[in-house]
């Protein structure tokens, strides 16, 4: 697909705004009302979904140019979704994300490039991951776990830890805390350690889809050799690249595919995971967009008119992973949750994704603050959310805003609830 | 006396990209790149490389980047320059297209905008684009100035007033001198070039870059070599998979080294 395959898509919007606002039936007040980041940041409509489709169909139609600041606009945006998801509510001929998708490999192929991203493309050629941190290094948090290497030997489940997860050593413990209940449930568990690499969907929102397809074939083979029927991933980015991006791709994996969330909520429910310990806290779950709206599974592309196309086939957001992480928190002993005001498919950003935390952390910052304050706003003791970048950029804004709420991988909640005693830290 | 270095570098779109990146239309002749960024040619990216040892291991050296084409990307250039060039010099133009223009005709406008970035002692090249592979305009760039060149160096040293390289062969290299100034095409062995900081990347920005279109050279566009393509077909890839039958693993390896035999694959 290309830009121009979109072209219905965009000369259809009819500049309703939609698609800056949560649905207008779960509006719930004027204060949390929003829903886009970019356009509740900057202002002006060229920083919503429909300014950035404008932009994108006068360039097409040669009336504008791409140059520097109109790319700019254009990258200045989470990828979150939730415009999309606003906008499907009342369409079912606009597919928003894409466009903006195929805008930024627009931007890309014509040399537009945001110096940042690029600098991260080249850290994540380099070692495999988008932090630029050394390769050999990303099984070290695996020491003394005992798992199987699949470099040398089969396994059912494969964990596959992502980028963050791997490297960040805020985040260490949930990581460990989270494969040690499931050892503890008696899976058999294997990683792929220092050989482990990104899943390549940073590179696919970036516009670097070229790189994306050979991560996607790198991962796919892994898969293979390990055998595993099942893949299961905390990382709740690669979680839905794996789940839409690469069966749209065409790599197939060939095993299920499972967000931990998911995997742990049904190891409580066959009663291997047993959550013994009270935790006393009253929380809010924030929705991560890619394991939320983000996380729906592909079913098929539809190239014909939009109008005829089957309801099951329009990607509204509402099929993502809502249910398995809320069921998972509430069957801890003495937790209590209270929700936020917008939440599941309309929930806010946390700020990190699309590339606007390596480009513009103080954008990222804004957009988590904006969130941290909805939450206190529940009353909560603290947020609890299923996602590293979320974890690391909420942590990152409340140290810096000063604004004081704890900030929990879901992870951490099971681990105390379990007794598993790796330090969970908030 | 410092040395005045010129490194051509061209951009291509990415050749690490998978087949998939690279749409062929057979009915309208051209290839487009789909979801790869241009980068620096590789082997360009090899005789910036040189060129920075150079400067690393001698006084009052400046390197200025030469690149020539349609639509060259600023950030790419960007991100060149950051490793240690001391200016930029573009020649932009729609009709610049790479994939128009015969070797000979790029090497006319290289050798042109040559002549605008002032004196020069050194003109590196990558030995071949990383797109057509022709290795044809560094050799055409040496002959329109006039001076000596030397090919695939994996080694680049100046010493007094001539150059000195280290040079591939099949089975080796042998070493090359030749008298300033001089052209050399750099081969992949020199090693990769080295990745700039962002930090450095965004404050190359005040590096000084001129950009010049093709009015501003001195040469007649008319009298540029053209190519036309004639056909373009993507080549057709076959795989034809045997399966070794044997009742024994010692069995199944005896028949495929028979059947490597008589495929004289062994």
């Amino acid at each position: 697909m290309a830009l121009a395959d979109y072209k219905r898509d965009m000369e259809g919007c009819s500049r309703c705004s939609s698609c800056k606002w949560v649905p207008f039936n779960q509006i719930k007040s004027w204060r949390f009302a929003k829903n886009c980041p970019s356009i509740c940041r900057y202002n002006f409509h060229a920083y919503s979904g429909s300014g950035r489709m404008i932009i994108g169909n006068s360039i097409l139609e040669g009336r504008s140019e791409l140059n520097d600041s109109v790319a700019e606009i254009i990258f200045r945006c989470q990828m979150c979704g939730a415009c999309d998801t606003a906008c499907k509510v009342y369409r079912d001929d606009i597919d928003l994300t894409e466009v903006l998708l195929e805008l930024r490999a627009y931007c890309i192929e014509q040399g537009e490039l945001i110096v940042e991203h690029m600098a991260m493309i080249d850290a994540l050629k380099r070692e495999d991951n988008v932090l630029g941190e050394p390769k050999a290094r990303r099984g070290e948090w695996a020491q003394g776990l005992g798992l199987k290497d699949i470099n040398s030997e089969t396994c059912e489940v494969l964990f596959h830890a992502g980028c963050r997860y791997s490297y960040d050593p805020d985040l260490r413990d949930t990581l460990r805390g989270q494969v040690r209940l499931m050892l503890q449930a008696g899976v058999d568990l294997g990683i792929a350690g220092a050989e482990e690499s990104c899943c390549g969907g940073r590179a696919y929102e970036l516009g670097y889809r070229g790189e994306a397809e050979n991560y996607a074939d790198d991962l796919l083979s892994r898969v293979k050799a390990s055998g595993a029927r099942t893949l299961v991933t905390p990382c709740a980015d690669g979680y839905a690249h794996l789940k839409f991006l690469y069966p749209r791709m065409g790599k197939e994996l060939g095993c299920e595919v499972l967000h931990v969330t998911q995997y742990l909520q049904r190891l409580a429910q066959q009663g291997k995971l047993r959550l013994r310990e009270s935790v006393p806290l009253l929380v809010t779950y924030h929705d991560p967009c890619h394991l939320g709206r983000m996380g729906e599974p592909f079913l098929a592309d539809w190239r014909e008119d939009k109008l005829q196309r089957p309801m099951s086939l329009k990607r509204s957001g509402r099929k993502g992973i809502f249910d398995e992480p809320r069921d998972l928190l509430t069957s801890i002993p003495g937790v209590e949750l209270t929700e936020m005001e917008r939440i599941r498919e309309y929930s806010w950003c946390c700020g990190a994704g699309g590339g606007v935390l390596e480009a513009w952390p103080d954008f990222a910052l804004w957009t988590a603050n904006e969130r941290l304050e909805e939450a206190k706003a529940t009353g909560a003791e603290a947020l609890v959310t299923a996602c590293p970048w979320c974890v690391r950029v909420f942590r990152d804004a409340a140290a810096e805003s000063g604004l004081e709420l704890p900030v929990y991988d879901l992870a951490d909640l099971v681990m105390l609830s379990a007794g598993i005693t790796e330090t969970a830290r908030a | 006396m410092g040395l005045n270095i010129i490194v051509c570098a061209k951009q291509v779109p990415d050749p690490e990209g998978p087949p998939s990146s690279f749409e062929i239309n057979e009915a309208e002749l051209k290839v487009t790149a789909r979801g790869i960024p241009p980068v620096i040619n590789p082997f360009d990216e090899n005789a910036l490389e040189a060129a920075m040892r150079i400067k690393e291991s001698h006084e009052q050296v400046s390197i200025t980047l030469i690149s020539m084409g349609k639509g060259i990307s600023k950030a790419v250039i960007l991100k060149a320059v950051a490793v240690g060039a001391d200016a930029s010099l573009l020649v932009e133009g729609d009709s610049l297209d790479a994939s128009l223009l015969d070797s000979f005709a790029t090497a006319r406008l290289l050798a042109a905008a040559v002549a605008r970035a002032g004196g020069y002692d050194l003109v590196l090249c990558g030995r071949q684009a990383a797109d057509t592979n022709a290795g044809l305009v560094g050799l055409g760039l040496a002959q329109l100035l006039g001076i000596p060149a030397i090919t695939l160096a994996q080694k680049v040293d100046v010493a007094g007033d001539g150059v000195v390289v280290e040079r591939v062969l099949p089975d080796g290299y042998e070493v090359v001198e030749a008298p300033l100034p001089a052209l050399v095409t750099v081969s992949g062995e020199v090693g990769d070039l080295r990745y700039p900081s962002l930090q450095a990347i965004k404050a190359a920005k005040a590096i000084p870059q001129t950009v010049l279109g093709l009015a501003d050279l001195d040469l007649d566009p008319s009298t540029l070599g053209r190519v036309r393509t004639v056909a373009l077909a993507a080549p057709s890839r076959e795989r034809r998979c045997k399966m070794v039958e044997g009742e024994t693993p010692e069995e199944a390896g005896r028949n495929l080294v028979l059947a490597l035999r008589q495929d004289k694959v062994i």
